[in-house]
């Protein structure tokens, strides 16, 4: 991933200095070449000049394909328009870079509700058409100004069964037990999540967490820091519970669910105080597709649409209607389901988009 | 007509172009954040008295950057000295064998050494097995780890400018010492080592530097806790928006390159380490 986006920066530039006329076409021409990007950089191109088109910014891999049939299908067939994708990874200072250079290529960024209240608040995104998007048709407190949550993922642990015959652990308070349950655990390294699951063990109660005591979370956390390892993706959470390095693991839940069906149930997913992470839409501020990115952000929101997410990548419909449309047998993997939903953690994005810099950095500060 | 300027850099303009608008002009643009952003002043750079933290992240970089150069060099050299006295197909054979190993991707070379060296890897379980170990030996997702991949994959880098520092070496000195009645020891620590040191030099700056920018080993084999200056800067440009503390180290780096290169240049002619003209 990293090189890829070393060849993209590289070729932003080449481009930018095309436009200056700092650079010859020829030349331009050959960078594309040297990085194998040509069709690439002449379809982010077409993606600046051209309207008809809704480029959406996500992490490739599966969910490309998943957004494609379950949203894209259906909005092309609505309006004639295709969906196109950028699979980069909007991040924060990715979207932030890309609308302060002036270039935005894309028109919706699957990202996180707390991006929306980050990057609203300093002017890189446009505000959501509540006449067009159906605040209704998600979770309460998850339709903001600039973001909206489309689907729900969450920090989840799953443990070894294998490791704990005799009672498993069933809480984030047995998941800091070293003494009572033995063995290496994994957190996300980024603090999201694992601030949460530090506070709950500590006893503070699932719905009281916010505004995050972080000084009381790093102590629990470095309390069990030399038998933590950190991850920073979703593969290497994945990895490092089935290859053994942990006997317990946090991992993203909605990746709990084929795990467990992978390992034919050695790795058991633990949905009790499951902190569930608003996943959300938000539009760069000038976006190339302009309004039309409005129904795209409508129809991911139907019915349809969000039992498709579920079904291709795990991710938790958040429309009420969705929701009560759910499978019994995909219930437990649902966060939103009547049995799970008093069980886990409503994050606060309002509280994140404000504090990302101040938790991230004093959880580095202390795994590192 | 007769140029005021000698006409090869006419030849060479466009490449200085190219390299101003590409290179020059983003470096400029990180350091003017440094000072900038998020206000006008040297309050990032400020950080480096006032944060443990920062200290900590770039004591940590150069640490193991040293460490992981020592390494890297002492091997390169072995294997550099092994190529350069194999006779004709074997040397094309080991060199072809280092190249390969020079382009294997940093991701494969790193899931590698999970599959290898991890906790249920095949050397833990196959000492397990044997009954030479009872618990796994904390290999990977340490700093140990993180040393490991990382020299694994500079010695490449270390062997090359050593191997043709050796190519270079008339082959009559060693000859004419022997013949003088130097022993065998003192013909290399006084003769063949001192004539390689460009080599060396260069092979440790270009093992140290690229060494510094390293991110996705430490990120992985390091499981988190061994935080490099690299991968916090990368956080900080993504994840924080703290684009003037990364600005500032970024910096930090680039400065810390110069002056080990002007360090150096005070020991020796560095055209000559990087292979140019010999006076």
């Amino acid at each position: 991933m990293h090189d890829k986006n070393f060849m993209r920066e590289t070729l932003l530039q080449g481009a930018q200095a095309f436009q200056a006329g700092k650079m010859e076409r020829r030349s331009f021409l050959a960078l594309c070449g040297m990085a194998g990007f040509a069709s690439a950089s002449v379809l982010a191109g077409r993606a600046e000049a051209a309207a008809a088109e809704i480029v959406m910014w996500n992490w490739g891999g599966q969910s490309e394909e998943c957004h494609q049939s379950a949203i894209g299908a259906a909005f092309t067939k609505d309006t004639g328009i295709p969906l196109k994708f950028d699979t980069s990874g909007p991040l924060q200072g990715k979207i932030k870079e890309m609308v302060d250079s002036g270039h935005v290529t894309a028109d919706v960024c699957d990202a996180d509700l707390f991006d929306a209240v980050a990057l609203g608040k300093t002017g890189h995104l446009e505000a959501l058409d509540y006449s067009v998007i159906d605040k209704t048709k998600t979770v309460d407190g998850y339709a903001l100004e600039f973001g909206i949550s489309i689907i729900l993922y969450g920090y989840a642990f799953m443990y070894d069964t294998q490791a704990y015959p005799d009672g498993p652990p069933t809480s984030w308070a047995d998941f800091f037990d070293t003494a009572k349950f033995p063995g290496t655990r994994s957190l996300y390294k980024w603090a999201n999540g694992s601030l949460e699951a530090a506070l709950m063990a500590d006893g503070v109660e699932k719905d009281k967490l916010y505004p995050l005591d972080i000084d009381r979370a790093i102590k629990k956390i470095t309390a069990i820091k030399a038998d933590t390892i950190y991850w920073g993706s979703g593969s290497e959470a994945h990895d490092m519970i089935v290859n053994g390095e942990v006997t317990m693991g946090m991992v993203w839940q909605n990746r709990g669910r084929s795990i467990e069906t992978d390992t034919n149930g050695r790795f058991k997913l633990v949905m009790n105080q499951a902190l569930a992470m608003p996943g959300a839409y938000i539009v760069p501020k000038g976006n190339p597709g302009g309004a039309d990115v409005m129904k795209f952000i409508a129809t991911a929101q139907s019915v349809p649409a969000q039992l498709d997410l579920f079904a291709c990548l795990g991710m938790t419909p958040t429309n009420p209607e969705a929701i009560a449309q759910m499978a019994e047998v995909d219930q437990p993997y649902s966060i939103t389901s009547a049995a799970n939903m008093p069980l886990v953690a409503l994050n606060d994005p309002t509280w994140w988009g404000e504090n990302t810099d101040a938790a991230v950095n004093a959880f580095l500060a202390a795994i590192s | 007509m007769r140029l005021p300027v000698n006409s090869g850099w006419l030849l060479v303009l466009p490449f200085l172009l190219l390299v101003g608008g590409l290179f020059l002009g983003p470096i400029l643009n990180v350091l003017w954040i440094s000072v900038t952003d998020p206000a006008l002043g040297l309050e990032n750079y400020a950080q480096l008295g006032s944060s443990d933290t920062l200290r900590r992240i770039l004591w940590t970089t150069l640490r193991v950057c040293l460490i992981c150069t020592a390494f890297s060099v002492v091997l390169g050299y072995w294997i550099a000295y092994a190529m350069v006295h194999a006779k004709g197909p074997a040397q094309s054979r080991m060199l072809g064998l280092l190249l390969v190993s020079f382009w294997i991707s940093v991701l494969v070379r790193t899931f590698s050494w999970l599959m290898l060296l991890g906790r249920n890897g095949v050397v833990n379980s196959g000492l397990e097995s044997l009954g030479i170990i009872s618990a796994p030996i904390p290999f990977m997702r340490n700093e140990l780890g993180v040393l490991i991949g990382m020299v694994h994959y500079m010695v490449p880098y270390a062997v090359l400018p050593i191997f043709a520092a050796m190519q270079s070496i008339d082959g009559r000195v060693v000859q004419a010492s022997r013949s003088l009645g130097g022993s065998g020891a003192q013909t290399f620590w006084r003769i063949y080592l001192p004539l390689t040191k460009p080599g060396l030099v260069a092979a440790s700056l270009l093992v140290f530097i690229i060494n510094l920018g390293f991110y996705v080993i430490p990120a992985v084999l390091g499981g988190g806790k061994v935080l490099m200056v690299a991968e916090y800067i990368s956080v900080q440009v993504l994840v924080t928006l703290q684009w003037g503390t990364a600005a500032m180290l970024a910096a930090i780096l680039l400065f810390g390159v110069l002056a080990l290169m002007f360090l150096m240049s005070r020991f020796m002619k560095l055209s000559t380490v990087f292979g140019g003209a010999r006076t």
